[in-house]
């Protein structure tokens, strides 16, 4: 309803939060009334959030057993690293046919704030890492392919931060924050000379080796 | 203080349904319940603003009303200062604005970069020129390569593009741009302005960016407010013109907040006198508003609204502001002429009410010969808030803050205390600004308490300030009484007559009779204290003036005789700001721009453009153009008021001429507000 917007959109955004970043892990139940108190608002926004976060796969309600952070678990991990490897990749190969100037200046300007962030500060690096997909999603010129693209980098948000911890503790076996640098360049490269089956490539292998990395946190061993 | 006035509520049944008008002024949150059809107002409040949370306040006059059914209510409409007082205050946040294609050498040269309204700004190439054409290149390179450059020095982005309500190709890519590559609030100047005033643009879409979190953290606490009450309709925001928009839309566009309060009051005087045409004067605490009411409308600036250093290209009440109100500060003048304002100080009464050692002092200074009892007397300074820590204050600041600590003090001590001669030696004007000290003083609110018309504070006190003030100079109290109210009615009849004539006058207590003034402030002179022997003149006001205010009575009375009109003082007036904020109409105005195609050579119009916010179509003939302009812009306006919640708006079509060959559609629907069911 038009009048709980506000305070509807401040929760969803408050509860995504939270569940991307796994304060609410992967499994929990979810305490509206808590969640409700914590906002400082009503229990209306909390619950139409909810339900809005539902619809995305996010969050589970069932009529009796009440309302669950959705799990994270190997099938959906396939399920949606299958779906993004050919979307990514066919962003990248339109990117190449379609990106104007200004879409260059885009990513160019992305890369240069990469090589200035704090290598130590993976959050940054993640967030303009998410920003370089979504300008390449962009530069594809295809609305429903962006809006597509953006709805599964939201599903694999948590995959990122699950796999952020064991990161830290080994740098990087696979080096992928680091490592992105220079595929991102040589991808704004394959974009702005229009090869599309170089970019297309490029953005293959950039996004396998991030699920590849989360597999082997997932399922260790594997 | 709360001030709590119920009346009788029907029970609902059958009712109109029942509307809340509230009003967030600097010092008040005023409230008012009203039956929408009837226009019956069936309850008001008042209580202090909470400017830590307003919406602490807003409950409190919520509750003030003792509201028996939230689920009555069917809209809430609300009119703020926050956006002028964060401005005046400089809180709102910080702003990058981004220029494109304006001359950087001529901005300089001319002194307007002061104008923009954030000390962040950065010239980059591009632009238009007036027949819409790209002027030079966009530096998209150069902007984003900035916006990586101020990441965590700013919190939001303003983009003015020159030219730009002719053609906003600019700002619209800067904005694409920008946005994938930072998460900052992004504002760009069309949106906001289709006038081509290039600085006004740039400044408008700066303190807009600049209040959006200011206002979107106010709407939240509002809604939270009402829904704490239980109380689920529709919530509107009021304009500085005083017409309604959806708190959606005000959460984006916060700068067309500027003047909503003194413009709300006009139209709640308006509504509550049942006048279509009046002047309306608001007497406040610190100031005295002026507006006026045409045609059950209040007329508004053709030329963008000022706020405090700032010229933007909103759309305003036409507005005139005084220092003169019920706290200002009553003192004389070295050649010992009485001058009332522009200072705000505590009321005297006001200040032996807290503090009663101070009424003691003025009735024993009263007492006292009148060669030691002098006015600088009757100024007191008080402490207002322990300093906060992390200032650092002068040694003269530390000395009084611990002086004061003992309660207010004369101004003549303070003096002795800090062992400086005169005021110009006291390095204290930061705690002053700062609202740490305080001062007190004779003021109009003091006189009202000896005449009895207001009771709230120490009238003694103030009778013996007022001895003191008259003793000095040989006169009685109650012959300097008429001198003050007759230096308040000249200082009224002057705003008056300027802001109704735009002339200038020189001002209040300037002219000698001895000099030769000249016609007109001789004519002025003349007409307010009738001292010529042969030819008396006099002024008539066509409109009966509305009172607005609590001291508006007392101030106002004498006015309206020497204007030979009548006073009138509507029931409720103390709470016409509140009132005002439900009895605005939603408008929604949109404008597009027509305007030739030159060829190449720029010498020949090979057709026409006609140019809404975002596109833009190609016509050969200026007919069709203006047709399509017509269409589209009517649509929109529509539209757009539907969305904002107007009950079948009635949409009006305005064209003027604007420059070579240019033509501007302006389609306003306006409409009354939807009530929830």
């Amino acid at each position: 309803m038009e009048i709980q917007r506000v305070d509807t959109q401040r929760a969803y955004e408050l509860i995504l939060e939270k569940i991307t970043t796994l304060e609410l892990a992967p499994g929990a139940p979810i305490n509206e009334q808590q969640l409700a108190a914590g906002f400082n608002t009503g229990l209306t926004p909390v619950q139409e959030a909810l339900r809005l976060l539902e619809h995305e796969h996010l969050v589970r309600i069932t009529p009796r057993h009440g309302v669950y952070v959705a799990d994270v678990n190997l099938p959906d991990l396939e399920q949606i690293s299958t779906l993004r490897l050919a979307l990514e990749s066919l962003a990248a190969s339109l990117a190449a046919q379609h990106a104007t100037a200004d879409d260059l200046a885009v990513l160019d300007a992305l890369r240069q704030q990469q090589m200035a962030a704090d290598p130590a500060d993976p959050r940054a690096l993640f967030d303009i890492d998410q920003k370089f997909h979504q300008a390449i999603a962009a530069a594809a010129h295809n609305k429903y392919l962006a809006e597509t693209l953006d709805h599964f980098f939201g599903l694999s948000l948590r995959f990122w931060y699950l796999v952020l911890p064991a990161s830290r503790e080994a740098p990087s076996p696979l080096g992928f924050l680091p490592g992105s640098v220079e595929k991102h360049l040589a991808l704004v490269d394959a974009i702005r000379s229009h090869d599309a089956g170089a970019a297309e490539s490029i953005m293959h292998a950039h996004v396998e080796s991030f699920y590849n990395e989360v597999r082997l946190v997932l399922a260790p061993g594997k | 203080m709360e001030s709590d006035s119920s009346f009788s509520q029907p029970d609902g049944s059958g009712a109109g349904g029942l509307v809340l008008g509230i009003d967030t002024g600097g010092t008040y949150t005023d409230g008012v319940l009203m039956e929408y059809e009837s226009r019956r107002v069936l309850a008001t409040h008042k209580s202090l603003t909470t400017k830590r949370d307003f919406s602490i306040g807003i409950e409190q006059v919520i509750d003030g009303i003792h509201i028996e059914d939230p689920a009555a209510i069917r809209m809430v409409s609300i009119s703020t200062t926050l956006a002028t007082n964060a401005i005046a205050e400089g809180k709102g946040k910080r702003v990058a604005l981004f220029l494109v294609g304006y001359d950087p050498e001529l901005l300089a040269n001319f002194q307007m970069e002061r104008r923009f309204a954030t000390p962040q700004f950065y010239y980059f190439q591009g632009g238009h020129d007036l027949y819409g054409r790209e002027k030079a290149e966009l530096d998209l390179p150069g902007i984003l390569a900035q916006v990586s450059k101020i990441r965590g020095q700013t919190d939001a982005i303003a983009v003015s593009s020159y030219f730009s309500p002719l053609n906003p190709d600019h700002e619209n890519r800067a904005y694409k741009a920008i946005a994938r590559v930072c998460d900052l609030p992004i504002v760009l100047g069309h949106q906001l302005s289709t006038k081509l005033g290039s600085v006004e643009r740039a400044t408008t879409a700066a303190l807009n960016a600049s209040l959006l979190a200011v206002l979107k953290d106010f709407v939240i606490a509002v809604r939270r407010a009402m829904e704490r009450r239980h109380i689920s309709a529709p919530l509107m925001v009021v304009r500085g013109d005083g017409t309604l928009m959806s708190d959606e839309f005000a959460a984006r566009t916060p700068v067309e907040t500027i003047h909503s309060g003194p413009a709300a009051s006009a139209i709640g005087g308006r509504f509550l006198s049942g006048l279509d045409n009046a002047l309306v004067v608001d007497v406040g605490g610190t100031t005295t508003d002026l507006a006026l009411v045409l045609g059950g409308q209040v007329t508004v600036t053709t030329e963008g609204a000022t706020v405090g250093e700032y010229k933007t290209s909103v759309q305003a009440a036409n507005l005139l502001s005084i220092a003169l109100g019920g706290d200002s500060h009553i003192t004389y003048t070295r050649e010992g002429q009485i001058t009332v304002g522009p200072e705000r100080v505590l009321p005297l009464a006001h200040l032996a009410a807290d503090h009663p050692e101070v009424g003691k002092r003025l009735k024993a200074l009263a007492r006292r010969q009148w060669a030691q009892a002098t006015p600088e007397w009757l100024e007191y300074w008080y402490l207002v808030r322990e300093p906060p820590p992390g200032l650092a204050p002068t040694p003269h600041e530390e000395a009084l803050v611990a002086l004061l600590r003992g309660g207010p003090q004369p101004f003549p001590e303070i003096l002795k205390a800090l062992r400086v001669l005169h005021s110009g030696q006291l390095e204290v004007r930061e705690f002053l600004r700062q609202e740490i000290v305080g001062k007190a003083g004779l003021t109009p609110t003091d006189l009202m308490h000896i005449a009895g018309t207001f009771s709230c504070w120490d009238a003694e006190a103030a009778g013996a300030a007022l001895d003191v003030f008259a003793h000095n100079r040989w006169h009685e109290p109650p012959e300097v009484t008429a001198q003050i109210w007759g230096r308040i009615t000249e200082m009224a009849l002057h705003a008056i007559v300027t802001f109704l004539t735009g002339k200038r006058l020189p001002p209040p207590g300037a002219v000698e009779v001895d000099r030769d003034p000249g016609f007109g402030p001789w004519f002025f002179y003349n007409s307010v204290y009738h001292g010529h022997r042969d030819l008396d003149s006099e002024l008539h006001l066509r409109h009966p003036i509305i009172g607005i205010g609590a001291p508006a009575g007392l101030f106002l009375g004498s006015v309206a005789g020497a204007l030979h009109t009548e006073l009138i003082l509507p029931d409720h007036f103390e709470v016409a700001n509140a009132v005002g904020a439900i009895a605005g109409t939603v408008m929604v105005t949109e404008e597009i721009l027509v305007y030739p195609r030159m060829n190449e050579a720029g010498l020949e119009v090979i057709g026409y453009y006609s140019q809404t916010g975002e596109e833009r179509c190609e016509f050969d003939e200026v007919g069709q153009a203006l047709a399509h302009a017509r269409a589209v812009s009517q649509q929109r306006a529509l539209g757009g008021a539907l969305r904002s919640g107007a009950d079948n708006p009635q949409v009006v079509l305005e064209e003027t001429v604007d420059g070579l060959d240019t033509y501007r559609i302006r389609a306003k629907a306006m409409g009354k507000p939807r009530l929830a069911r």
